[in-house]
Order: structure tokens, then C-alpha cells, then sequence
């Protein structure tokens, strides 16, 4: 178990110098070195001074090298400004000199770097952006699976019954709405003034004024509440829920056919303690590993969600980073996401081999 | 602080000449306004030589009460350099630390702010300013001539990327050092400091009441505000997140020179989409826009937020780089003005929220405007000049940004292109992208925001040479004629010269100008001074709520 665990933690590092430089080499393309440059001096810069703010800002060597930098194994680099003799560096601080500051300032040393949109140290930015996404998963996840395994339990445990037809439709068509789909017409339908359910709960005294609830999470930022954080959390439960909902359908719909059930129902058994008590355990190590298949697919969910509700989180981020080629935010992200994709494989891996006895990891 | 009226000039002999032409209806009211006021006269008393009540002068500002919070949508961008600004939201933050010496009003004229006052003298090519005393800095420093001074060498510094002061500066910058010329600026004692120009410059004033003209202490000229947070303003920045939002709160430890109203604003970024700006306003999010557009307008005032309107010359230019082929043949360019009729660029792009323009980005508001015939519109001749040109089977590809109203002018140009019997492509780039090129495309489309005169905006984007001339015009000609116009400081002979610069503009078809902008902001009842600026200026020490 040990060394297994240690190979994929092996892999993760693996997989996370690979993206970053992936990611790295991207960003250092010329014209979105250009485009760094415009946005962080002036839109309106012209060819020299983008080419000297660019060889100023250390964007200047061997792409090469600078990743070298970026992970810690490379010095970082310095520059003397020809004009006021001041000290400009990657591991400088303000005012400092060469001689005061740590040669190198890289990954290794457990620097983030610095994230030129924000204008602020990415470690500073990217905790407090988690978290706020860490808000938003754990709600969507606490709507999402149970409401999920209900659905699925109860379309798996009599296939083809009209209650498994209507709850397999519905579950079909949840999650073949990709969420800038849902999420426009949560807003739409809930949290419109002009359109909507509001304006008729309004005309009927429900509602004295605004709308039944926010469509725009921004407040949920500083104190999530009901009427705030609803919608977000139901667009990004509402997809995954029809996915895990199916998946847990069918592994139960299998584990009901199986012989021992059969044998159960032949005892005498009632059905409900069939389904409790003999099938549910079995049927419920499937969408075990498609739950925490999940965690990923969520998120590629929050990118769209937050961006959309405008709550600033770590999808949000990314977006910000994507469009303004803030290099060191984009790797930052790069080696967040690695990480939470593999660490949940790792837990459903596990998780599997205590569910289910016959498999075992050498 | 309201503005307050202060030790002007009760009057200038040119001035007083503007006040005769004015009477005889040669000027409007906002012309005389912006001339006199830039000559050192106070907006008091030039509203009194033209026989107005200065009570007008303090425009329609309320003294509202003391205390509480405000919140505005606006962008929240990443801080630096004043001098390097380049968007008024970077201003708008920091105005509550960072003063000006001179703000402009939104009726046009110009208003001491740590500046009592300033006199020019007679051609105009030597300013007398008057330092506001008594006025000191948030580190306990007292604010002086040589603040004043400094900040000036500061925003002649040529050498500094992207410092767009420069060029407001004018002949006030050696070509040959890149710096501020010998001389030019001369502190005379505490409280005085005089700028004399080779020859007369009648920009001076508008220029360092424009956004980038941020006055910071004389040590820290070059840096970042959000790095010290010296300024003379009443208020300092708690919180700055760029892309979420900043907070700023009333300065215990400072004793503001004016008044300040409320205790706490908070800028909150809700990014780029009107709509989301919509969702925020309708979740109770703000309390005011930064700036409403489009069909926004009238959504905002659906939902019972009051409408503020101001008439600017603000716009959109489609231009052709001329040094793009075909672009560099006068006769593709005339074609394309030929098959443009700016109503319907109006009618489309903005809904006509504006008035239609003449494609010379002088505007009736400027003090220098010059009436020309009106434009014609022919689609048959277009497509004939076109062919005649040798290019009539030419793909015009028309670069646009993708947002919301530039989008749909840049459309409606391309289509009335396709009328002509013209084949055209659209391209549009996302925002985060457009502005690398945006001088080098060989046709596309650029907003410019509104400037108080006609000169101005010739010199920063028409002059031949200039950073920001996207139009890849040269002409000595026109550079010679608008040399001439900065120096006359008479608005009837300006508008001679004028006259022939704006035809020299029509007659070259250097770009398509198709409408100025009307701009809206919405704010709730109760928000106080929160009318739209021309310039997007929001100064917070004067906003207020109703109790």
C-alpha cells in the first residue's frame, strides 16, 4: 500500500512538471508576452518600449531557464536600472540589493512567484480563493450526492417501472444541460425583477419587491445564505447529480438481478429490507469512484459558475489569469488542479479496495 | 469638498472678449465657460461677465450630510504609476488619497482643486499657478511650490514607458533630453509656481486635470500610490483586490483641507458584462454605476434607479491604417466615408444615444468647433470611386473588440459597406486581447474617450508620429495648421484654422466618425453629486447619501 501510494505520488509530480510546463511555455509565447506587457504597463505602448518593458521585467532570456527560475533551480534573475541605479530582481523586494536577497526564489523554496494581475504574491491570492471554492463544492457536494443516490436507488431498485422512467428522464436531462445552459435560466426564471417567477410572486404580495433569489453571488463572499448562494450551488449540483444518478441506477439495477438477492426474495424477505439491507451496500461501490470522478469534473464546473454568479473563487481565478497571461497565477492554478485530481483518485482508489474485498493493490 | 470659489482672476482681458462673443452669440454658453475658466478666471466670475448668476457656477451639487457608506460598480485594476494610467477607473480609486491640481466640471469649465488659481498671460504661453495653502500631506508633510514642481518634471519625463502626461505637456518636454525644459518651470516662492512655454499653449490646464495628472508628494513621483499611501486627499485604501473590489475609508490621522462626506466607498469589480452588472444591481450588490450602456439603460431606470445623462465627445472611430494597403490610396478611403451613412451607425450601434458626427473628431461641444457643409452619403458613387481606385474586389476585413456598442457599430459599417456592393469581413477579438494591435490594424475600430478641446484630441491621435495616431496619418500640412491652433488663443481665429484642419481631415478621409456618445451612469434614490462626468471622473470626497 505504501509504495503504491508513493508511485502516485510520483505520477502526481510527474503529471505537475509536465502541465506547468506545458502551461509555461504557452504563456512565454512572444505575442502573450506582449500582451503581459500591455495590460500591466500602458494598453497603448508601442513595439520598443513593450520589447524594453519586457527584457526590464526579467521576461527577457531562455524560456528555459526562467521555468529553471520558476521551479527554484535556477538563481533567480537581476537587473540594474541604467537610469536610477535601483536593483529590480525576481527575489528582490523593494529597495533591496543582490546581497541581501536569497538567490534563489523558485517553487522548491516554496515561492509561488508573483501574479501580475492581481499585483500581489500568488500564495497571498490563491488560499482565500480555494477557500471560497471549498465553500461552494462542499454545498453543491451536500445537494448533490445524497439527492443523486436517492434518485438513483430508487430508478435502480424496480427497472423499468414508470417511477424509474420519469426519474431516469429527469437525471438524463440534468445533466445534459451544461451549466452556462442551467445557470442562465436559474437566473432567468429566479432572479429577474422584469422576468420570471419574481414579478408574478411580487403581483401576488409573496414578495414585497426585488427578486425571489440573487443572481449574483458576490454577496455569498463574505456570508453565504439561502437566498444568495441557491442558485450557484443548484447549477453546478444539478449536472453532476444526473451523471452519479445513472451511474448509481445501473449498479443497482445490476445488483438487483444478482442470485443472491433472488435468494433473499425466495426467503421471504420483505422488499424494502432487500433493498437496504442486501443491496444497497453493493450497489452503492460504483458510484463510489464516480463520485470522486466528480471532484475534477467540478472543477471545470466552478470555472463557468463563478465567472457567471461572480463569486471570486479559485474557477474565477483561472479565468482571470487565462485572460490576462498572468504567468505565475497560471501555473500556480496548474499545479492546484494536478493536485486535486490526483489526490481524489488516490482516495477512490483506495476508498474501493475497503468497499470491496476482492479487489487488492500489490 | 464642494468645490468652493476661490482667489481666481475676476477677469482677462481675452476672456472678456469671450464674454463680447459670447453676448453676441458667437460662442454657447459651455464654450465661453471652458475658454474663460482656462485662462484663469474663476467659473464665478465668468458667469457673471456674461450677466449669469454664479450660483449657477457650483452646478447642481448639494451639500449632503455626513457619514455613511457607498458602494460603486466599477473595474478594480491592478494600480500603478499615475502618470501611466490609462484608464479613468485606476484614477477614480485613488482621487480620495491622490488630489489634482485643477479638476473639469461637467459643464465644461475648469475648478481649482490644490490650485487656488492661475492666470496666463496674454498669448498665452506663461501661466502664473497659485498654490492652495494650508493643504498638507497624510505623512504630516506640508504641500508646496515644490510639490508642484516636481510632479510637472515628473509628468514631462518622456523616458518613462507609457507616460501619456508627456505628450499633454506639450512644448514643455525638450525633444532633445526627453525631460522638461530648462527653465520652463520656476517655483517663485512657497506658493507660486510659473510655466512658461517656447510659444502658447492653450492645453495646458485641460491637461493636468485629466486623469493621469495625479498630484503625488514631490519624493515619490514615479510610484505606485497603493505602495505608501501619501496623497493630500481625506480619505485612504483600506482594502484593494484587483478584479473583486477596494474599500476606502474616511483618514483619522489627516486633517483634510476641505469637506468629506461619507466614512466608506467600496469600488466592487463585477467584470466586464453589463449583464452581470445588471444581476448585481437587481441582487442589491451597489449602490451606483460606474457607467451604463447600451440596452442597459434602459433596463437600470426599468428598475427605478434614477438616469444621469451627459452629452460628450466621447466616440468610436472605424479607421483604415494608411499604412495598410489599399488604406494608403485616398480614393478606397473616401469610398468607404462616401458609403457610410453615421444615422444609422447612430441608430445601430447606440440606439441613438447621441448625436451624429462628421468624421473629423471635432465635436459641436469643443469651444473650436467649425460648422462645415454637411456629409453626403452615396452608395453608387462609392462603389464607382471604389472600382475606379483598381479596387473594387478587395476583402475589407473590419477588426472590432467584442463588446457591446463598438461591436455593433463596427456591424453596422460593415454592412452598409456590403450595400455598396463591397465584399467585407468582420473580425472580433475578446478584450483581453484587442488592445495589443489596436494602432496597427489595418482597419478596425477604437473608442476615444471625451477632451475639453477640439486641439486636443488632434494633437494625441492625428499628429504625424504620435503613439497613439492610429490612423498611420501623416501629413505635414495638417501638423503645421494644428502648431498654428495651439498657439491662438482667440476662439473665433482658432476656428479659422480649425476649419481648415477639420476639412483637411474630411477631405484626406483619414477614418470614419460616425456619432458622439451621450454617457449614462444610474445610481439609487438617496445617493447624492453622483451625476455622470463626461470623463467617467467620480470624486469621492464629494458623494454622499441622504441620511
Amino acid at each position: 500500500m505504501a509504495f503504491f501510494i508513493l508511485r502516485r505520488v510520483g505520477v502526481m509530480v510527474l503529471t505537475a512538471l509536465c502541465l506547468t510546463f506545458v502551461v509555461f511555455f504557452l504563456t512565454n509565447l512572444y505575442p502573450n508576452l506582449e500582451k503581459l506587457a500591455k495590460t500591466q504597463g500602458n494598453a497603448r505602448m508601442t513595439d520598443t518600449e513593450v520589447a524594453s518593458w519586457i527584457d526590464r521585467n526579467g521576461y527577457g532570456g531562455p524560456m528555459i531557464l526562467r521555468y529553471g527560475e520558476w521551479l527554484g533551480v535556477m538563481p533567480g534573475w537581476v537587473r540594474e536600472d541604467p537610469v536610477n541605479g535601483e536593483w529590480r530582481g525576481r527575489c528582490l523586494e523593494r529597495g533591496q540589493t543582490p546581497e541581501d536577497a536569497p538567490r534563489y526564489c523558485g517553487l522548491l523554496q516554496g515561492d509561488l512567484g508573483f501574479s501580475t494581475v492581481s499585483d500581489d504574491e500568488v500564495s497571498n491570492i490563491i488560499g482565500g480563493r480555494l477557500a471560497l471554492t471549498g465553500v461552494l463544492m462542499f454545498w453543491a457536494f451536500a445537494v448533490m450526492v445524497p439527492s443523486a443516490l436517492l434518485v438513483g436507488v430508487l430508478a435502480g431498485m424496480r427497472e423499468g417501472s414508470r417511477l424509474d422512467r420519469s426519474l431516469s428522464t429527469l437525471a438524463i436531462g440534468s445533466t445534459a444541460t451544461p451549466e452556462y445552459v442551467s445557470g442562465v435560466i436559474f437566473i432567468v426564471l429566479l432572479a429577474s425583477s422584469q422576468a420570471g417567477l419574481s414579478p408574478l410572486l411580487v403581483e401576488w404580495g409573496w414578495l414585497d419587491g426585488g427578486t425571489l433569489f440573487l443572481g449574483s453571488a458576490r454577496s455569498a463572499m463574505d456570508g453565504p445564505n439561502f437566498w444568495n448562494f441557491t442558485l450557484p450551488v443548484m447549477t453546478i449540483a444539478l449536472y453532476g447529480m444526473g451523471y452519479i444518478a445513472r451511474m448509481t441506477r445501473a449498479s443497482m439495477a445490476e445488483v438487483m438481478t444478482a442470485q443472491y438477492i433472488r435468494t433473499a426474495r425466495l426467503k421471504g424477505v420483505s422488499f424494502r429490507n432487500i433493498v437496504l439491507k442486501h443491496a444497497l451496500r453493493n450497489a452503492l461501490i460504483a458510484p463510489f469512484t464516480v463520485i470522486m470522478l466528480q471532484f475534477p469534473w467540478l472543477l471545470t464546473g466552478v470555472v463557468i459558475v463563478e465567472t457567471l454568479f461572480n463569486y471570486n473563487g479559485f474557477g474565477w481565478t483561472l479565468v482571470q489569469a487565462a485572460s490576462n497571461n498572468d504567468i505565475e497565477l497560471l501555473l500556480a492554478c496548474s499545479i492546484v488542479a494536478v493536485f486535486v485530481v490526483l489526490v481524489t483518485q488516490l482516495i477512490s482508489d483506495i476508498g474501493y479496495v475497503f468497499l470491496n474485498p476482492r479487489i487488492r493493490i500489490s | 469638498m464642494l468645490p468652493t470659489t476661490t482667489q481666481h482672476l475676476e477677469n482677462h482681458p481675452v476672456a472678456e472678449m469671450y464674454a463680447e462673443e459670447y453676448k453676441a452669440g458667437q460662442l454657447s454658453r459651455r464654450e465661453f465657460l471652458v475658454r474663460s475658466t482656462a485662462l484663469g478666471v474663476s467659473a464665478a466670475a465668468a458667469y457673471s461677465m456674461i450677466g449669469l448668476s454664479p450660483a449657477m457656477a457650483g452646478g447642481h451639487m448639494v451639500t449632503p450630510p455626513m457619514g455613511g457608506s457607498l458602494r460603486i460598480q466599477m473595474e478594480v485594476r491592478a494600480q500603478k504609476d499615475p502618470r501611466t494610467y490609462d484608464w479613468s477607473q485606476l484614477a477614480n480609486v485613488v482621487r480620495g488619497t491622490l488630489e489634482y491640481l485643477v479638476e473639469s466640471r461637467a459643464d465644461g469649465s475648469f475648478a481649482g482643486v490644490l490650485l487656488e488659481g492661475w492666470e496666463a498671460n496674454e498669448d498665452a504661453s506663461q501661466y502664473t499657478l497659485r498654490v492652495r495653502q494650508g493643504v498638507t500631506f497624510n505623512n504630516g508633510d506640508a504641500f508646496t511650490a515644490e510639490d508642484v514642481a516636481a510632479n510637472f518634471r515628473g509628468w514631462c519625463d518622456a523616458t518613462v514607458e507609457g507616460n501619456s502626461m508627456a505628450a499633454r505637456m506639450g512644448a514643455l518636454v525638450d525633444p532633445e533630453t526627453n525631460q522638461a525644459r530648462e527653465g520652463a518651470i520656476e517655483v517663485v516662492d512657497d506658493y507660486t509656481v510659473v510655466v512658461t512655454f517656447p510659444a502658447s499653449d492653450i492645453t495646458l490646464i485641460a491637461g493636468i486635470a485629466d486623469y493621469p495628472a495625479a498630484v503625488q508628494h514631490r519624493d515619490l513621483i514615479g510610484t505606485n500610490p497603493l505602495d505608501h499611501g501619501v496623497g493630500t486627499g481625506a480619505y485612504r485604501v483600506t482594502d484593494y483586490e484587483v478584479g473583486v473590489s477596494a474599500r476606502l475609508e474616511k483618514n483619522p490621522d489627516h486633517t483634510y483641507w476641505g469637506d468629506a462626506y461619507l466614512d466608506e466607498i467600496v469600488f466592487i469589480d463585477l467584470g466586464q458584462d453589463p449583464a452581470a452588472w445588471f444581476a448585481g444591481a437587481e441582487a442589491g450588490e451597489f449602490d451606483m454605476t460606474y457607467e451604463t450602456v447600451g440596452e442597459f439603460v434602459d433596463l437600470f431606470s426599468a428598475i427605478g434607479w434614477t438616469q444621469s445623462e451627459v452629452v460628450t465627445a466621447a466616440t468610436v472611430v472605424i479607421r483604415p491604417n494608411q499604412n495598410n494597403a489599399p488604406y494608403d490610396n485616398v480614393m478606397v478611403r473616401k469610398a468607404i466615408q462616401l458609403a457610410v451613412d453615421p444615422q444609422v451607425c447612430l441608430d445601430l450601434g447606440i440606439n441613438g444615444q447621441g448625436i451624429v458626427a462628421e468624421h473629423h473628431h471635432v465635436c459641436p461641444i469643443h469651444p473650436e468647433y467649425a460648422e462645415l457643409p454637411p456629409l453626403t452619403v452615396d452608395k453608387d458613387a462609392a462603389a464607382a470611386m471604389l472600382a475606379e481606385a483598381g479596387h473594387a474586389d478587395h476583402v475589407f476585413e473590419i477588426v472590432s473588440i467584442d463588446d457591446d456598442y463598438r461591436r455593433n457599430t463596427t456591424d453596422a459599417v460593415a454592412a452598409q459597406l456590403r450595400d455598396a456592393g463591397m465584399t467585407v469581413e468582420r473580425t472580433v477579438i475578446p478584450g483581453s486581447t484587442f488592445w495589443n494591435d489596436w494602432t496597427t490594424y489595418p482597419f478596425s475600430s477604437t473608442n476615444w474617450n471625451h477632451r475639453e478641446l477640439g486641439v486636443i484630441v488632434l494633437n494625441l491621435a492625428y499628429r504625424s508620429g504620435v503613439a497613439w495616431n492610429e490612423f498611420g496619418y501623416a501629413n505635414p500640412e495638417f501638423d503645421a495648421l494644428l502648431d498654428q491652433a495651439n498657439g491662438i488663443a482667440d476662439a473665433d481665429g482658432r476656428r479659422e484654422v480649425m476649419a481648415q484642419l477639420q476639412q483637411i481631415l474630411q477631405e484626406d478621409a483619414v477614418t470614419l466618425q460616425p456619432y458622439w456618445r451621450s454617457l449614462f451612469r444610474h445610481y439609487r434614490d438617496g445617493v447624492l453629486n453622483a451625476e455622470m462626468h463626461p470623463k467617467f471622473e467620480i470624486n469621492v470626497h464629494y458623494l454622499g447619501v441622504e441620511a
